[in-house]
């Protein structure tokens, strides 16, 4: 009886031992896994083959040493990355670095907080005007370049900003970073960038039929609203266009229950009443360019009248005003797009309803059929949240399902299709990856602590040797060989 | 931070060892099975210590200074002594001289302290990238625990195993034998009660033990010296 207790009680003994011990080495496991000075979410430069001729960022993962701006002058870059916050930039420096194709280690570049989807695009942008700018111009040299090394963006934050700091600390005196005078190492681990196999262009179409009326001559045509709700911007982790007031107009329409698939040309008067200019811009069409200007080029071709609305009174270049990295959910005046919205849907409504020339407005607000900003608004914090780089969302991508789910609610008949995007564009993946920044002592440090440390221990021994044998002793360590010569004279 | 450093902080921590075991008679008397059996106990001790504070503290949330949990593992502290107890008495070694013995007790029970609480965060984290001073401060304090231990079990074996000692020398014995056993409870309390950093801790442990250890040395041959 009495055994049996005590082998229980030694059984809960070790039980407890034994606890003891793996925690133990759960503690010793999370002190390996935060080991970095910092760790940073950063996006990758886009990457991309059109016709073949390679563009944007062609390298992706990172293993060297961090320098600023004021780096002296004549120093080797080749392994160093350089890191420019927005404030700091000089464009042109960086387009004289990309077109003499300058060795470097790779580029990292600073946005301000205010632009990350974090902040909730609340906040005051000091010089946004110029910020915007800059940016713009950045995006466009660098979208358009082949940059054989990594290219990333970061937001700021408290940790990067001392890191920064210190590294203009230490580029001040003189002291690049290498890996004998110590600083900072930025490392990214990644694979190397593959293509994105067949990506997918996802068409979402509705159909919303009017009440059909027998032999009615003046039956309207289908009016088709086409808008598109993908973005091109230099970050594809970053590029969440805003600027698409169609998306939210279209799904408004849909919302209100309407026939509107006809042609339809714009009315000024209308546009008037709502204090808003119109201006309509004819342009001709060039068929055999296979680049179109405007959206609306596409169905004339077909013979099918068309319009674009656009608040740019020029066509787009190639990637222009696609969404890019400035196009920030605090940019957007939700009041202009409430007044757009309304605009469309007055003149869509007086044009299918042969209301031509009255003056009572049909989406009046306070009406139950007012446009409603809280719907806007929640639509546009989704878009600002989501990046929606074509290529890179997937056929099942939760975005897209939101979409078709929201059409379906309100129109009789959904259809996807997907067109594959092969052919002229190959675009590479690795986005998005985590930047971890070490603080490194050089290898002279070490030499250094080798040198004292084996001085140390010399003189330990020595202490040690004269104090418990006596000093004989110790010369007779290093004396040991005249005395066997001695012995045989 | 890459091999290297790691190759530096490791000879530190154990170099004083194997240093100490060479330079000293202690290798012409062959005394490396007394202080591998010290190792042993040392081990055990641990063991024991780990049941107890397992069993009897309570996980406190904030990470003040409680005296009641303070007081706790002082007298858990105590299950050290009793283990370099054992290991001074109790165990058979061979025909050496108290010199050696209590030199060898206090090596091994101090190379087994340091690889047990410092092998493991040096292999673990000495090797990666980012550099730190802790490792070497670990070193440092690996240093210090040696010659603490060394002055603890000089004073347990004067305390022990020699039965004539003068008289006014008994208290004063007794009186550093306690304040170096309850070394590693003064150092926690510096650093969680008043909030002392690393560096600051290590100096103090370095500076206390070469202290203790003059103090030892003088005990020590005070008694050796026939009483009067």
């Amino acid at each position: 009886m009495a055994t049996s207790k005590n082998s229980g009680g030694l059984r809960q003994l070790l039980e407890s031992t034994y606890s003891v011990i793996a925690l133990l080495f759960i503690l010793v496991a999370c002190v390996e896994l935060c080991d970095a000075a910092a760790a940073v979410d950063v996006y990758r430069l886009i990457q991309y083959d059109m016709s073949g001729t390679p563009f944007g960022s062609r390298f992706a993962a990172l293993n060297h040493h961090a320098s600023s701006l004021r780096f002296p002058p004549g120093a080797d870059l080749s392994r160093t990355v350089l890191i420019i916050p927005l404030r700091e930039l000089n464009v042109t420096f960086v387009r004289e670095y990309i077109t003499q194709k300058k060795p470097l280690g790779g580029l990292l570049f600073l946005l301000p907080e205010v632009l990350s989807f974090k902040q909730g695009g609340n906040k005051q942008v000091h010089e946004k005007g110029k910020m915007k700018k800059l940016l713009m111009e950045l995006e466009q040299l660098l979208v358009h370049s082949n940059i054989p090394y990594p290219v990333y963006f970061a937001f700021e934050n408290d940790d990067i900003d001392t890191v920064l700091a210190d590294i203009k600390k230490n580029d001040a005196m003189g002291q690049p970073a290498t890996a004998t005078t110590g600083g900072y190492k930025l490392v990214i681990p990644i694979a190397e960038p593959k293509k994105v196999a067949s990506p997918t262009i996802t068409n979402i179409q509705g159909w919303l039929s009017g009440l059909k009326a027998d032999e009615d001559a003046n039956q309207l045509p289908t009016i088709a609203i086409v808008a598109s709700y993908d973005t091109f911007g230099a970050a594809p982790a970053l590029s969440w266009e805003v600027t698409a007031m169609e998306v939210a107009l279209w799904l408004f329409l849909k919302w209100q229950g309407f026939s509107i698939f006809s042609t339809q040309t714009l009315r000024q008067e209308e546009a008037e009443e709502l204090d808003l200019k119109v201006v309509l811009k004819h342009k001709k069409i060039n068929i055999s360019d296979p680049r179109v200007a405007w959206e609306h080029e596409q169905f004339s071709r077909l013979r099918v009248t068309a319009a674009t609305l656009s608040g740019c009174p020029v066509a787009p270049e190639l990637f222009e005003g696609t969404g890019g990295l400035f196009d920030g959910r605090q940019y957007v005046n939700e009041t202009a797009i409430v007044r757009g919205v309304k605009l469309v849907a007055e003149s869509l409504a007086r044009h299918i309803y042969g209301h031509q020339g009255k003056s009572a407005q049909i989406f009046a607000d306070e009406s139950s059929l007012s446009v409603n900003p809280a719907y806007i608004r929640s639509w546009l914090n989704l878009l600002s949240q989501t990046p929606r780089v074509a290529p890179y969302l997937s056929k099942n991508d939760p975005f897209v399902m939101a979409l078709k789910k929201e059409l379906a609610g309100h129109a009789d008949e959904v259809n996807v299709q997907h067109e594959n995007l092969e052919g002229i564009f190959t675009f590479y993946d690795s986005t998005s990856a985590r930047l971890n920044i070490y603080q490194v002592a050089s290898v002279t440090f070490d030499l250094l602590l080798l040198l004292v440390l084996g001085s140390y221990l010399i003189m330990l021994f020595c202490f040690l040797v004269i104090t418990t044998r006596g000093v004989d002793d110790l010369i007779g360590l290093f004396r040991r060989p005249p005395s066997r010569r001695v012995k045989t004279a | 931070m890459t091999m290297f450093h790691f190759f530096n902080c490791a000879i530190l921590t154990f170099g004083p060892h194997a240093v100490y075991y060479s330079a000293t008679t202690l290798s012409e008397y062959d005394t490396f099975g007394t202080s591998v059996k010290a190792a042993l106990v040392y081990l055990g001790t641990v063991l024991v210590k780990l049941v107890c504070l397992a069993t009897f503290l309570q996980v406190s949330e904030n990470d003040g200074f409680d005296p009641y949990q303070e007081l706790l593992k002082v007298l858990i502290g105590f299950i050290d002594v009793a283990g370099l107890y054992f290991a001074l008495t109790q165990l058979t070694h061979r025909n050496i001289s108290q010199i050696h013995k209590f030199q060898a007790v206090g090596l091994g029970w101090a190379f087994a302290d340091s690889v047990l609480h410092r092998l493991a965060p040096l292999w673990v984290g000495a090797k990666g990238l980012e550099f730190t001073w802790d490792y070497i401060l670990q070193g440092l304090e690996a240093n210090a625990n040696l010659v603490l231990s060394i002055s603890l079990a000089a004073l347990g074996s004067l305390i022990w195993l020699r039965k004539n000692k003068p008289k006014t020398l008994i208290p004063v014995i007794y009186a550093c034998a306690g304040i170096v056993a309850t070394m590693p409870s003064i150092t926690s309390y510096l650093r969680r009660g008043l909030g002392w950093h690393f560096p600051e801790v290590v100096g103090f442990e370095l500076f206390t033990s070469l202290v203790m250890a003059f103090f030892s040395w003088q005990l020590f041959s005070a008694c050796q010296r026939p009483s009067a």
